[in-house]
């Protein structure tokens, strides 16, 4: 009798287990699928530098994209956006068409967060949810530094962007490109100067 | 067994106090209680152990290693979750002891924060803190009843108060109430409620007693979010609470130091009271009633729970005198109200509950010869006293005298009560 106490906790303990693999796995799952399939955008965008207790350090990024021409002007904060996207002459990514409601599959869209409503420019502000994006503790400080360094430098025109893989309205932030250099190896690469 | 007791058992029998056969029963009986009960230290620094090496594990993988490539760090991420449900299968098929179910539990506890957090790390998975504090705690509930483990009880309501922070006093552009801490407190209540009947005398219990009302009352405050205005006549609801919670048949016999609802629940009325006895205080608070807001709801809630409370335990134990501690937040309830309209009459009805505890108090302390509740009364009046002078104006003459005469009333109380304890 007792015997079969055990085995009925220690059964309910292997469905726990299970269900505390699948998360993890089902995050993984989901990020390497569209990473392997999704269309790749390139996002202008700014980084700033904070951090996350358990996670680290990671810089914020602030994207250029954030705000798409509409007619509908009910938007209330935070509702969600879903955006859709194609790509401007230079190749990075840009607004195509905003609604409240998913695209087809077969589209390329993102979902996003509605800041506010500008009524003056029928413009929708939003928030794009991909903007945070981890680094190796001594390098997200720099990461801020380097990309102020690089602006006052040479270029006038940004030219930090951020790679995103986009797949039925999922997306994965991949990587951050600096001078067309990964930012990893750009700070590496400054910090040795 | 106490190589001292051993020491005094001989010494019985040498003396013929005992019998040398009593003397081996008790030796028998000591060390077969000893052999049931593991060292209590042990499992004390299994835990401890576990929970800094899970700890480690995750600030060391916090540093974000670029070195490492995606598929490693994959992997890296599922060993410590793995490896603490391993342990803790272990535990549960083998049947083995505290220590092993405590510490292994504790381990996978942390196991399952590490993996989301690599994972979130590779991904760059924007989900906000809250959500995954959130996620993590949901995760562990379960191992709670499995393992029966005290130590996992504790992480959740630790954790559990970490997340309700963090989602409900965030700085966000909205501003949401943490509601899903209800469900979560009330889902670790039956395993309270289970290890309070039948392991009451246990140390773990008395930690319980103190972090559980010392949650609710850091999280309380992430539901009040427009009205502030409500905040003191919440908080004494629920400091009302707490301390009838205490002093409910349940808990009564509990000794001070392992009752946190009683002290909290009184230190915090006290202290609440003392700052609503400031006329400038109920000034800034004049304010028109919005029934219909979460705060008056709150309020409402509140109030009922306490009073089915006390009628559970008016119930319980048909007790003769009357604690103003039990009533106080009605009282104030109904000041507060008047307070909107006439702040005046309402600081001097909080003046005189301030006073007439600290009178209970001292009543109390004598009667039960209990110096610390004594001098607890003397100092609510002391402090009760020191306030005043700071929005009155008496002249430095009759400040010096009072101050005397307190002093005065220190040492004589004390001293009254030392002689009779003596003559007992």
């Amino acid at each position: 009798m007792k015997n079969m106490k055990t085995i009925y906790i220690f059964g309910i303990f292997v469905v726990l287990a299970l269900v505390q693999l699948f998360v993890p796995a089902q995050m993984i799952w989901g990020r390497e699928k569209v990473l392997n399939e999704g269309a790749s955008y390139k996002f202008k965008t700014r980084p700033v530098d904070p951090n996350d207790p358990f996670r680290g350090k990671y810089i914020t990024l602030n994207y250029e994209l954030n705000s798409a021409e509409t007619k509908d002007t009910l938007w209330s904060r935070n509702e969600d956006v879903y955006v859709k996207l194609n790509k401007d002459s230079l190749g990075f990514a840009a607004v195509s068409k905003v609604s409240r409601s998913k695209f087809e599959v077969s589209d390329d869209f993102v979902k996003a967060k509605v800041q506010w409503y500008n009524s003056k420019e029928h413009k929708v502000n939003f928030n794009l949810e991909f903007n945070r994006y981890y680094m190796e503790e001594s390098k997200a400080y720099d990461a801020e530094r380097v990309y102020v360094e690089s602006l006052r430098d040479s270029l006038p025109e940004n030219d930090t962007y951020a790679i995103v893989y986009v797949k039925d309205g999922e997306a994965v932030l991949a990587d951050v490109v600096i001078n067309e250099m990964s930012i990893k190896n750009y700070v590496e690469k400054e910090n040795k100067e | 067994m106490n190589s001292k007791f051993i020491k005094e058992l001989t010494e019985l029998v040498r003396n013929d106090i005992i019998s040398d056969e009593v003397s081996k029963n008790i030796q028998k009986y000591y060390e077969g209680k000893q052999a049931a009960t593991p060292n209590k230290l042990f499992v004390v620094f299994g835990v401890i152990g576990a929970a800094l090496i899970g700890i480690g594990i995750l600030l060391i993988l916090a540093h974000n290693w670029d070195d490492f490539s995606r598929s490693i760090k994959t992997i890296i991420a599922f060993v410590p979750l793995l490896i603490g449900q391993l342990c803790v299968g272990y535990a549960l098929l083998k049947k083995k002891g505290r220590t092993w179910k405590e510490a292994s539990g504790t381990f996978l506890f942390f196991g399952i924060g590490i993996s989301m957090a690599l994972v979130s790390q590779v991904y760059n998975i924007p989900g906000d803190f809250g959500t995954f504090l959130l996620t993590w705690i949901v995760l562990s509930l379960p191992l709670i009843y499995l393992l029966k483990s005290n130590s996992l009880a504790l992480l959740h309501v630790v954790f559990l108060t970490y997340y309700s922070c963090e989602y409900g006093y965030g700085f966000r552009d909205y501003n949401p109430s943490p509601w899903l801490y209800f469900p979560l407190v009330l889902a670790v209540l039956p395993f309270y409620l289970n290890l309070l009947k039948q392991y009451s005398t246990k140390n773990m219990v008395a930690i319980l007693h103190w972090i559980l009302p010392l949650s609710s009352v850091i999280v309380m405050g992430a539901f009040i979010k427009t009205e502030w205005e409500f905040l003191p006549l919440i908080y004494i609801i629920l400091f009302g609470l707490i301390y009838n919670i205490g002093s409910s048949s349940v808990l009564k016999q509990e000794r001070l130091r392992r009752n946190g609802y009683l002290v909290l629940g009184s230190l915090g009325t006290v202290i609440l009271l003392l700052v609503m006895s400031f006329k400038d205080v109920w000034k800034e608070l004049s304010f028109e009633v919005l029934m219909d807001t979460q705060e008056f709801y709150i309020v409402l809630a509140l109030f009922v729970t306490v009073l089915s409370v006390m009628v559970y335990s008016i119930n319980k134990s048909k007790e003769g005198h009357l604690n103003l501690f039990k009533y106080v937040f009605i009282a104030f309830t109904i000041l507060f109200f008047i307070g909107i309209t006439s702040p005046g009459i309402a600081t001097i009805g909080v003046n005189v509950l301030v006073f007439a505890l600290g009178i209970i108090a001292i009543k109390k302390g004598a009667d039960g010869h209990h110096f610390g509740i004594l001098n607890y009364g003397l100092l609510i009046i002391t402090t009760l006293i020191i306030c005043r002078f700071f929005d009155t104006d008496l002249s430095f003459v009759v400040r010096g005298l009072l101050f005397v005469v307190i002093g005065v009333g220190f040492f004589l109380a004390n001293y009254i009560m030392l002689k009779q304890k003596n003559i007992k």
